[in-house]
């Protein structure tokens, strides 16, 4: 071979191989088959995500149900521009956002065989929002105040629904489109979907046995064709944390992280070094309920003092473990849709220099007649579980700190909500998620005056007055600065001061693929209908 | 026999009637209750719903009221309904009696196993090396919780061999041998710590016993030593044991709750705690009087076991 010749070869065999390595490596073709086995958060108190207000239901039944509309699996942040149609083949609003027409899938059937229809949606919202002339009501009906201002709802065939609202609401297709909304069969009994479930969705209910597992099989009639790649999933209920880790270690498990912190994941990888570990931002924050109606806590510089002494950056690397971000009342941004500038953010209390602000806490507690010889006493009560247990303490210590005499109450889950409901408390440390990031469900469950989920008792008129606002307000910059007007005043007013928002944990065998993890809800992302195993 | 019987089943009856009020009564003076922990997280109440739930589930009536209703209940076989599940409180437990019963059993099975037979070696070795070990083991077993074991020997399996018992329940009729991977590591745990307990106590009874003047006399005779400790003077040491024996089963049936937590089998104890703190009256009422009977039973099969173990014994009238 002449040198010319193996040049030229030489030249030819690094083109190749250049090319090899720049060019864009195909996406692996999904496998069909396999059973998913993973751990919720808890188990589920029951079967019907209408009727219950924990992610432990939402979790496990998503897969069994459809909604009208969903939020895209595949994108990361949810917003209304990844709404996506499910039940719903298309949907427009007509005057001014006044009613919402939704065309409906024609080739969709209940797990049962019976065919779907305009029916079974308006029967579903109707029951929902407690319609006069719904045909049934629920034992209890979490989701009421979502659906207030729809006024009626329309089926004029048996493939039209229309949502006739009383005021422009936008956000309405966000709340559509939660893991709480999805569309309940007319012919089944409603109590029957307690402890079964018939739904339209990719899987099928095969056993559910209370506090041991919920299992599903692959739906062979899902009206997406080609989907779910799985033939089944498996929700294992496991109590214990180590067992959790354990069972995922042992390859019992294909997905864990449900509930998990930073120190979890960590030693479940460490275990396994070829476990995969997603962490991101999520929609559930550390608050602090002050009641103001309750002294020593009426006085305005005592509540000011409280926030003050709570110092944001010792509270991440300490119960939080490095695994948190801060914010407003909404979810901070990049992952976030709603939340304050960051630079903002830097600036609200709790944030600055430790030292400083715990000087002046100390000023404020004086200044209301407080101080090394006459201590403020102060009960921090808080759920008397470990991922709130764990930052009450770091709350009490913090206190401890400007001289207040704190002291922690750790209150059983059966009596936690009645004294929140009660106000019956001084100072509590709470955490608080919403099924979508949109400020009309959280503002209006968390901050409106009278809402009973409005646990420190916090109430202006003008905040509700602009609740109201942004809510029917279309333009989505002005809607923004209106978001942000409100977030800025609760957090000057100390309303329910926010110590910082949490991460979530997906840790899970390379054999899973497309594992959905949404950053700004845990509420609506286990349809699984695109998670795959390569086995 | 036939009437001591009668008259202790009769004393249970009693006792059962007894513990019922206690159990119904702690229930009620514990702070919160069902309707405010199902409305709990939701977002909007309605009051008049929780009243119609109060008198749907009867937690408005008169305690008496309530407490007649259930004993007329369960004195016609009906369980109730779970308040939490709103599903019959017997699909519930039924499912969860056998888990617990298997892992009592198996548990007691290997106390029995390891302690009896360690205890007698470990008295008639007294004061030599092989009683020290084991009298060090013996302490070992009561000072290590048998969850804290369990997780040891769950975290041993995986690290080592990348197995570990199966994490949902397999039943024995489906898969024996699975079924019996899944136990045997629990069971073991658990079972360490009752066995610690019933070489101690076969210990000290076997050192008693062996001092005794017909034991010496068979000795004297030329018995043979596994005849003399084995037949005689075992049987004679056993009646503190068997009194043990019965004690742990009795703590067996209620008291496996971390055990079943941590191997995440779906047994009674396990489920009792939820119930408990969920204020699912009808479960935790029915399962605590199922733990009620059982320890009633216990005991007595306890004092019958006595009259077979020491002869002297009689339980007639003389």
């Amino acid at each position: 071979m002449t040198p010319l010749r193996r040049s030229v070869r030489l030249a030819a065999l690094a083109l190749v191989l250049v090319l090899a390595l720049t060019l864009p490596v195909p996406a692996q073709a999904p496998k069909s088959g396999g059973v998913l086995t993973i751990h919720p958060l808890t188990a589920p108190p029951s079967l019907s995500p209408h009727e219950e207000s924990t992610i432990a239901t939402v979790q496990q039944v998503s897969a069994c149900y459809s909604n009208l509309v969903y939020f895209d699996p595949a994108k990361k942040q949810e917003s209304i521009d990844t709404v996506i149609p499910e039940l719903a083949e298309k949907w427009s609003w007509q005057d001014n956002y006044r009613n919402l027409v939704v065309l409906l899938r024609r080739d969709v059937t209940w797990h049962d065989g019976k065919p779907f229809t305009s029916r079974d949606v308006k029967y579903t919202f109707d029951v929902v929002r407690g319609a006069p002339d719904a045909p049934v009501k629920l034992r209890i009906n979490p989701r009421k105040l979502w659906y207030e201002n729809v006024e009626a709802i329309e089926a004029p065939d048996p493939h039209t629904v229309v949502f006739r609202l009383k005021r422009p609401q936008p956000s309405l297709l966000l709340l559509l489109a939660s893991g709480y909304s999805p569309i309940y069969p007319a012919h089944v009994p409603i109590a029957d979907l307690k402890t079964t479930c018939v739904g339209t969705g990719p899987y099928k209910l095969k056993d559910y046995r209370p506090g041991e597992f919920v299992e599903y099989v692959r739906n062979p009639n899902y009206f997406v064709k080609g989907r779910p790649y799985l033939d089944g999933v498996k929700w294992v209920h496991i109590k214990d944390r180590s067992t959790q880790i354990a069972a995922l270690q042992a390859g019992q498990l294909d997905v864990a992280g449900s509930g998990w912190n930073r120190t979890n994941a960590e030693t479940a990888k460490k275990g396994k070094p070829e476990l995969t570990v997603i962490e991101s931002d999520s929609n559930v924050n550390d608050n602090v309920l002050i009641n103001a109606k309750r002294a020593p806590l009426t006085d305005e510089r005592v509540r000011r003092a409280i926030n003050l002494a709570l110092d944001r950056k010792a509270y991440l690397v300490g119960p939080r473990q490095g695994a948190a971000t801060f914010g407003g009342a909404m979810q901070p941004r990049p992952s976030g849709v709603w939340g304050l500038p960051q630079a903002e953010v830097g600036t609200l209390p709790g944030m600055g220099d430790p030292v400083k602000q715990k000087a002046e806490a100390k000023k404020l507690l004086a200044a209301a007649g407080y101080g090394p010889s006459t201590p403020m006493k102060l009960t921090v009560s808080t759920r008397a579980l470990a991922i709130y247990v764990d930052t009450a303490s770091w709350m009490v210590d913090q206190l401890r700190q400007v001289g207040i005499d704190a002291v922690l109450e750790q209150i059983e889950t059966g009596v936690w909500h009645p004294k929140m409901t009660r106000l019956d408390f001084q100072v509590a440390l709470n955490l608080t998620g919403t099924a979508v990031d949109d400020p009309d469900a959280m503002f209006f469950e968390n901050y409106r005056c009278g809402s009973q989920r409005n646990f420190s008792g916090y109430c202006s008129e003008e905040i509700d007055r602009l609740m109201v606002e942004q809510s029917q307000t279309l333009d989505r910059a002005k809607r923004l600065k209106l978001v942000h007007e409100i977030d800025r005043k609760l957090q000057a007013e100390g309303a329910r001061p926010i110590l910082g928002w949490g991460k979530q944990y997906a840790v899970y065998w390379p054999r899973v693929k497309a594992f959905p993890q949404h950053e700004n809800s845990i509420f609506n992302v286990s349809r699984l209908q695109d998670v795959w195993l390569d086995k | 026999m036939r009437g001591y019987v009668t008259k202790r089943l009769l004393i249970a009856v009693v006792t059962l009637f007894g513990m019922s009020i206690v159990i119904f009564s702690l229930m009620r003076l514990a702070p919160g209750n069902i309707v405010d922990i199902l409305f709990e997280s939701a977002g909007y109440v309605d009051q008049a719903d929780k009243k119609q739930l109060e008198r749907e589930l009867g937690v408005d009536r008169p305690l008496a009221v309530q407490y007649a209703r259930w004993v007329g209940e369960v004195a016609r076989g009906d369980l109730g309904k779970s308040y939490r599940y709103d599903m019959p409180a017997w699909r519930i437990i039924k499912p969860r009696l056998p888990v617990t019963l298997e892992l009592a059993f198996l548990a007691l099975f290997f106390s029995i196993l390891l302690g009896v037979p360690f205890g007698v070696l470990s008295a008639v070795r007294q004061d030599r090396p092989l009683d020290y070990v084991l009298r060090v083991l013996s302490l070992a077993g009561l000072s290590m919780p048998a969850f804290w074991l369990g997780m040891i020997i769950i975290l041993f399996f995986v690290r080592a061999l990348g197995w570990m018992p199966s994490i949902t329940y397999v039943s024995p009729f489906v898969d024996l041998k699975a079924n019996l991977w899944q136990f045997m590591v629990p069971a073991l745990a658990v079972g360490y710590r009752s066995s610690a307990l019933i070489m101690r106590i076969t210990r000290s009874a076997m050192l008693e016993v062996l001092r005794e003047d017909y034991i010496r006399t068979a000795w004297a005779k030329g018995q043979r030593g596994t005849l003399v400790v084995w037949r005689h003077a075992l049987k004679n040491a056993s009646l503190p044991v068997i009194t043990v024996v019965g004690i742990e089963f009795a703590f067996l049936i209620g008291g496996l709750v971390v055990t079943e937590t941590v191997f995440n089998l779906p047994g009674v104890a396990r489920y009792l705690v939820d119930a408990i703190l969920l204020r699912d009256y009808p479960v935790v009422q029915n399962l605590t009087m199922f733990i009620a009977v059982v320890v009633v039973l216990a005991n007595l099969a306890v004092d019958l076991l006595y009259a077979w173990a020491d002869p002297r014994i009689k339980y007639e009238k003389a």
